[in-house]
């Protein structure tokens, strides 16, 4: 996957370095070609994507089955009509639907999930019902999974605005995000036979759009991946999320439960996925506030250089002794990471690591030690997991080939807890999570020198300076110079991004969510194989500026008070590299041995 | 008598290096054991370790992923300590073919069911057969009826359990780990049972 970013950032013309003072300017030169006529791209902008995709059924080039690519322009599924078809298909079924078929006591099992409990602070709620109070507030996402009750003949069911579907190939359900896969059964049905009427005539379905809905499916084997989505995200972005619903799916599982149905292709897989909806349900909501979703790189705790060198040392110790990789996070963000020789750790695979021992609530009661693929590294087979928590928020992992080795591992927790508790690694942590990470309002004016910190502690805050405060005031006192209000910086040698706190005016979830949206947009309009790949991106509408900047080292994405001027907003995107330049030592895990390959 | 409150991991961390996997490393006073928690998902293993280890109970039911590790040490009346580190599995079905890794060696086995799920006491049976089949032949086994508390509900007479039990030597007892009844006392009806080490 990130082989298309590497492919559009070097077939571009002004490849030489970015961070240097010159070339800056000459990057946005060809920004301005790129800016339509108008001078503002609105939201809609990378309509080529819709359109291009519309409701054509391609072949898909890369698959298991090595079918051949062709393009076969002839079968088209009619959208509306076909689509709405689906949607009703079940509705005279059961009209009543109440407590869950519990089936061999599975659905007892069903996660920590107490149904229909959090009502309101889930995001993508029914659209109409509902928008605001609840997913303004901010309110804790509830994990688990929520409206059990419901089935496809459920209004809610019908009314959410984000479905995704697991199913097998004989069109049995394997996960659904609402309501109890058992009675999901003639939806599944349903979809598998839109699939498999699309292959028997040699091809491939894609995409479906039904109105404002598009209707996305992913062919794994035997597995069948479906969103059902009216969010106005891209194909591929949703494309990308079914990708990693089915590795967290491997990360549970591995690749090996392909043989079920081999030896049994009516193989019900649903009880093998027992207890794990809350990993699923963690992971679509991370596709809502996680930048690693879509950027595929991994985010760094903030931390002092000694201080991450430290934890790295000690780590590497513990390499060098057997252990595959080791990995000591806090939340979503890696403190520090080693691998053994030549094992290289996707950015993917830490994701649906970490959201699967963030989302089970059992590794934070004690020591635990369980089977765990990283579909990345080898998707066939397990490693063992030792995992434990430091703290509250921060976890170490070890991960090893051998299933012999929890009393190895266990030793080496100790060494390491004895070693991060010296050197005050932990105390750092917490402190840094309290501090939290770059401000877009401490963007310095002036190139600082060249041993910048980003930690009050460290390097001094300092004092406004005049400029800094007519320039801000120029501004309505929110945000950083020149209406700045949030970015994203993206190394793509480092597989790492970095992104600013949120501050004004993305104080709720819900402006946070759509800016996260708008970027994602971005991202995949910039990566876009059939118009792009561009170099950089200027777009306003009534929500904000937003300008991207693609090179061969780095990618930014920043927003910008909607009136923003376009020259100051590009003279602020390079101070912003600049100064993730300058202080690269404390946000970023520089020199990771797994990355460098 | 009763629990000693030893914090479960991170003081036992520094012991356990070496020797751990024999099941039961013994001086004449102070025994360690290795236990195993097996039993369908649902039924308690985890709630039941946890009233144990640290006298709490949790009525959100947290699925446990692959198996956790914890450890307590009770002394008994003639001044023995037994230090039980204790390997909750997860009952999840995908976890099942794994179990060996954490029942191998282990010189306690406690085979978990829920007196309100006849389902939960088929799959006990299962993992005695199968403790019968691959665990190592002197194991100490405990067949445990959990959720005693909810007493309306039952389906599992204790008479069966009772039954079961006898007939493949194992220690019985029914527990609730909600209410504490009975939790202690499997812990220290299996130190009593435990093979003492000859003295030298």
């Amino acid at each position: 996957m990130s082989s298309s970013d590497d492919d559009s950032a070097s077939s571009g013309a002004n490849s030489g370095p970015v961070l240097g003072s010159k070339p800056i300017e000459d990057g946005f030169s060809q920004l301005r070609v790129n800016d339509l006529a108008n001078g503002s791209v609105n939201d809609d902008a990378a309509e080529g994507s819709g359109d291009r995709e519309g409701v054509a059924v391609e072949v898909d080039e890369v698959e298991d089955g090595g079918s051949a690519s062709a393009r076969v322009g002839g079968t088209e599924i009619e959208e509306i009509g076909e689509a709405r078809g689906m949607w009703r298909s079940n509705s005279e079924g059961e009209v009543e639907a109440q407590a869950s078929p519990s089936s061999s006591g599975y659905a007892g099992e069903r996660g920590s999930s107490s149904g229909g409990s959090g009502i309101g602070e889930e995001e993508d709620e029914i659209e109409e019902v509902r928008s605001d109070a609840g997913s303004d507030s901010q309110a804790a996402w509830m994990p688990g999974k929520r409206h059990v009750d419901e089935d496809d003949a459920s209004i809610s069911w019908r009314k959410r605005k984000k479905h995704f579907f697991i199913l097998s190939h004989s069109g049995k359900p394997i996960y659904s995000r609402y309501g109890d896969e058992h009675k999901l059964a003639g939806f599944s049905a349903t979809l598998q036979a839109i699939i498999s009427f699309v292959e028997n005539g040699g091809d491939r379905v894609k995409l479906v759009r039904a109105g404002k809905h598009q209707v996305v499916f992913l062919v794994k084997g035997p597995i069948y991946l479906v969103c059902i989505s009216c969010t106005e995200e891209p194909y591929e972005s949703l494309r990308g999320q079914l990708e990693l619903i089915y590795g967290q799916m491997i990360v549970i599982l591995t690749k090996s439960v392909n043989r079920c149905f081999e030896k049994n292709p009516k193989f019900d897989m649903t009880p093998l996925l027992g207890g794990t909806d809350v990993v699923f349900s963690s992971l679509i909501h991370s596709f809502s506030w996680n930048p690693a979703t879509f950027l595929h790189a991994y985010t760094c705790l903030p931390l002092a250089y000694a201080t991450r060198q430290a934890a790295g040392a000690v780590l590497q110790d513990i390499a060098d002794s057997g252990v595959l990789f080791a990995i000591l996070m806090c939340k979503h963000k890696v403190v520090s990471l080693v691998g053994a020789q030549k094992a290289s750790l996707h950015p993917d695979d830490m994701l649906l690591l970490s959201n699967f021992v963030m989302s089970s609530e059992s590794f934070r009661t004690s020591e635990n030690f369980s089977p765990i693929c990283l579909p990345r590294y080898n998707p066939m087979a397990f490693l063992y997991a030792y995992v434990h928590y430091l703290d509250v928020e921060t976890y170490l992992m070890l991960l090893t080939t051998s299933s012999d080795a929890f009393y190895h591992l266990k030793d080496c927790r100790t060494r390491i807890e004895t070693v991060l508790l010296k050197s005050n690694v932990l105390s750092e942590v917490q402190r840094s999570m309290l501090d939290g990470g770059m401000r877009v309002e401490d963007l310095p004016i002036d190139p600082l020198p060249r041993s910048g910190s980003l930690l009050p502690r460290l390097g001094q805050r300092r004092p406004f300076t005049d400029s800094q405060e007519s320039l801000k005031e120029a501004y309505a006192g929110i945000g950083g110079p020149a209406g700045l209000w949030h970015f994203i910086y993206r190394s793509i040698y480092l597989d790492q991004y970095v992104a600013s706190e949120f501050a004004p005016p993305f104080n709720t979830l819900r402006q946070q969510k759509r800016l996260y949206r708008a970027y994602q947009k971005m991202y995949a309009s910039m990566h876009d194989k059939g118009v792009g790949p561009h170099k950089t991106q200027f777009r306003r509408d009534e929500h904000y500026v937003l300008l991207c900047w693609v090179t061969q080292d780095f990618e930014l994405y920043a927003a910008f008070d909607p009136l923003a001027d376009k020259g100051s907003a590009i003279k602020t995107c390079n101070r912003v590299c600049q100064w993730v330049k300058d202080v690269e030592n404390e946000i970023f895990l520089l020199g990771a041995s797994p990355f460098s390959w | 008598m009763g629990c000693s409150s030893s914090l479960p991991d991170r003081a036992s961390g520094r012991l356990s290096g070496l020797n751990s996997e024999n099941g039961s490393v013994n001086d004449a006073k102070n025994l360690r054991v290795k236990l195993v928690l097996l039993g369908d998902s649902g039924v308690g293993k985890s709630c039941i370790v946890l009233r144990f280890v640290r006298g709490q109970f949790d009525p959100t039911s947290k699925v446990t992923i692959g198996a956790s590790f914890l450890s307590q040490t009770i002394a008994l009346q003639d001044s023995t300590t037994v230090k039980f580190e204790i390997w909750d599995t997860a009952g999840q079905e995908r976890y099942a073919a794994l179990a060996p890794l954490y029942y191998r060696g282990a010189a306690v086995a406690v085979v978990v069911y829920d007196i309100t799920s006849p389902e939960s006491f088929q799959k006990a049976q299962y993992w005695v057969k199968e403790l019968q089949k691959h665990g190592s032949p002197d194991m100490v086994m405990a067949l445990v009826g959990n959720k005693a508390d909810l007493q309306e509900n039952r389906e599992v007479t204790v008479q069966d359990g009772i039954d079961y039990a006898e007939k493949n030597g194992m220690f019985f007892i029914e527990t609730s780990a909600k209410t504490a009844d009975n939790i202690n006392q499997l812990f220290e009806e299996i130190a009593k049972r435990l093979p003492r080490p000859t003295p030298s």
